[in-house]
């Protein structure tokens, strides 16, 4: 069988160290997928992400929230160097992958793409395909040609985004024939065929009506089974409901980390609690 | 510290009406139950039936606060100290309820002790209407003050109301004994005085309510440790 993606080396464990409180987590039993230390992201003169030192477990959704322009995008982003797409940015500090560090200089940013898949916004299929050439054109454009191998993908990538049922004699038709809530699945089934280390989403159902966006936060709640995933919204509630931990930016700092249901019930900081009671600013 | 305003004013408007509504009924309950013991005490039924009358009120504010909790839940999604204040002010409401009860029970009681001759043992009553009254009193200004060692204090003063109901509990026994002629009378000072035990419960469970509320500790079940 054609694996894309290196053998992800064991997880790792935490070890009491230099942690920053707010980035600690309780248990030191927690694996994790990223250690981000002391990272800055400047895109010119202006810094968008201001010294974050964070540490997202493995298995288990993190969703990032925060006021528009407080850097979560941008964090997001730094998590599989897409960032990098904007000119004139600049990264200070480090980010680990189970280990190794994404922005070593030997590290091509495409293979860190592949292990890091991300969602966005706004459904994007390609609008010239079909819906099976969605999912599979990731495989394609990194050469695999089995046609028995692309259709096993095709139908599991389909089935972990919880759409093979809805569109499995529709495989033919393009992509953006479907509904908006299926694209996204779509996207998100696009995202799995590469069979990546971790999701990232950006505000995945902000465009999507409240079935569509159940239907997203079950995907998300069974995927987290076998991938780690890390999500920015807006929505507190949504936040609430699919997340494990939850961190707090604002103004490109992180202002709090931790259990979603100690953020959401009893947060540390004031600045946490004004801004998800709605009192901010 | 001075809270910020709500982005949504319509919200800041909800929970302190909210909360105005358990202020309020909690005023309805601790006036029904002054006067359900003045009644008692000066053996003046008129202050027992108003103190009767006055438990309608109170239900209703029980069912307006429900509804007020449960829309704002509805509408806003509170979360944090929102949250908290919305789910205690929720259930601390049927303790606030169950004490107005209580008061109506002891006036109750009291109409069926005035039809008789006046039983001087009445005045076991007072320091525990007086313990149980501090206690509920406190208890609601922990949960208005969001202050959580009046709270915790509140809790740990159980204890000595207890006592107080099994000592006079014991005494009226004996008097009972000694007096069989007046056995109903006595009764009737037993179950008031565990009325006002109940009550004393009540304010527990609202003094744990206004820990919770204000700094999101689960009180309840503890071994009490604290020295009364």
């Amino acid at each position: 069988m054609i694996n894309l993606i290196m053998a992800a080396p064991d997880p790792i464990v935490l070890e009491t160290d230099d942690r920053t409180p707010e980035s600690a987590l309780d248990s030191d039993e927690v694996r994790l997928t990223f250690e981000v230390h002391n990272l800055s992201i400047w895109y010119g003169d202006k810094r968008a992400i201001d010294s974050v030192t964070l540490n997202v477990p493995s298995n288990a959704v993190t969703s990032i929230i925060g006021p528009s322009g407080c850097g979560k995008s941008t964090f997001l982003r730094s998590l599989n160097r897409m960032h990098e797409l904007v000119p004139g940015t600049r990264v200070d500090g480090s980010v680990l992958l189970l280990g190794e560090n994404l922005y070593a200089p030997d590290v091509d940013p495409a293979i860190v793409r592949r292990r890091v898949g991300m969602v966005f916004q706004k459904s994007n299929p390609f609008p010239t395909m079909t819906i099976g050439e969605n999912v599979t054109i990731g495989l394609k454009l990194n050469g695999v040609r089995d046609r028995k191998f692309l259709n096993e993908r095709l139908e599991k990538s389909l089935r972990m985004a919880a759409l093979w049922d809805e569109v499995k004699d529709d495989l033919h038709k393009a992509g953006t024939s479907l509904s908006g809530g299926q694209q996204q699945r779509l996207c998100i089934a696009r995202a799995l065929a590469v069979e990546p280390e971790v999701i990232l989403m950006d505000e995945p159902c902000s465009a999507l009506d409240p079935i569509a966006t159940a239907k997203i936060e079950e995907l998300i709640h069974e995927l987290k089974k076998n991938y780690t995933i890390v999500i920015v919204t807006h929505n507190m509630q949504q936040a609430g409901r699919v997340s494990d931990y939850t961190a707090f930016f604002y103004l490109g700092r992180l202002i709090e980390f931790g259990p979603t249901s100690k953020i959401f019930s009893n947060p540390s900081d004031k600045q946490t609690e004004d801004y998800i009671t709605g009192r901010f600013g | 510290m001075v809270t910020p305003k709500h982005i949504l004013g319509n919200f800041d408007e909800a929970l302190s009406s909210l909360r105005n509504n358990v202020l309020m009924m909690a005023g309805l309950a601790e006036r029904t139950l002054d006067r359900a013991i003045r009644g008692l005490l000066q053996r003046d039924d008129n202050l027992c039936v108003t103190a009767i009358a006055d438990d309608e009120e109170i239900d209703q504010l029980e069912k307006q606060i429900d509804k007020d909790g449960v829309d704002v839940l509805l509408r806003f999604q509170p979360v944090a100290s929102d949250l908290r204040r919305v789910v205690a002010a929720m259930k601390l409401s049927p303790n606030v309820e169950r004490i107005a009860d209580q008061a109506t029970n002891i006036a109750r009681r009291a109409r069926k002790l005035n039809k008789h001759a006046p039983l001087p043992e009445v005045d076991l009553i007072v320091p525990i209407q007086a313990h149980a009254m501090s206690m509920f009193k406190d208890s609601i200004d922990a949960f208005t003050r969001e202050d959580v060692e009046l709270g915790r204090a509140v809790v740990a003063r159980d204890k000595d109301l207890d006592l107080m109901n099994k000592k006079a509990g014991r005494l009226l026994t004996d008097r009972m004994a000694e007096d069989p002629k007046q056995l109903r009378g006595y009764l009737n000072l037993i179950f008031i005085s565990r009325c006002l035990e109940r009550v004393g419960d009540h304010a527990t469970n609202i003094a744990e309510d206004a820990v919770y509320a204000a700094a999101a500790e689960d009180i309840r079940h503890q071994t009490a440790t604290v020295a009364t």
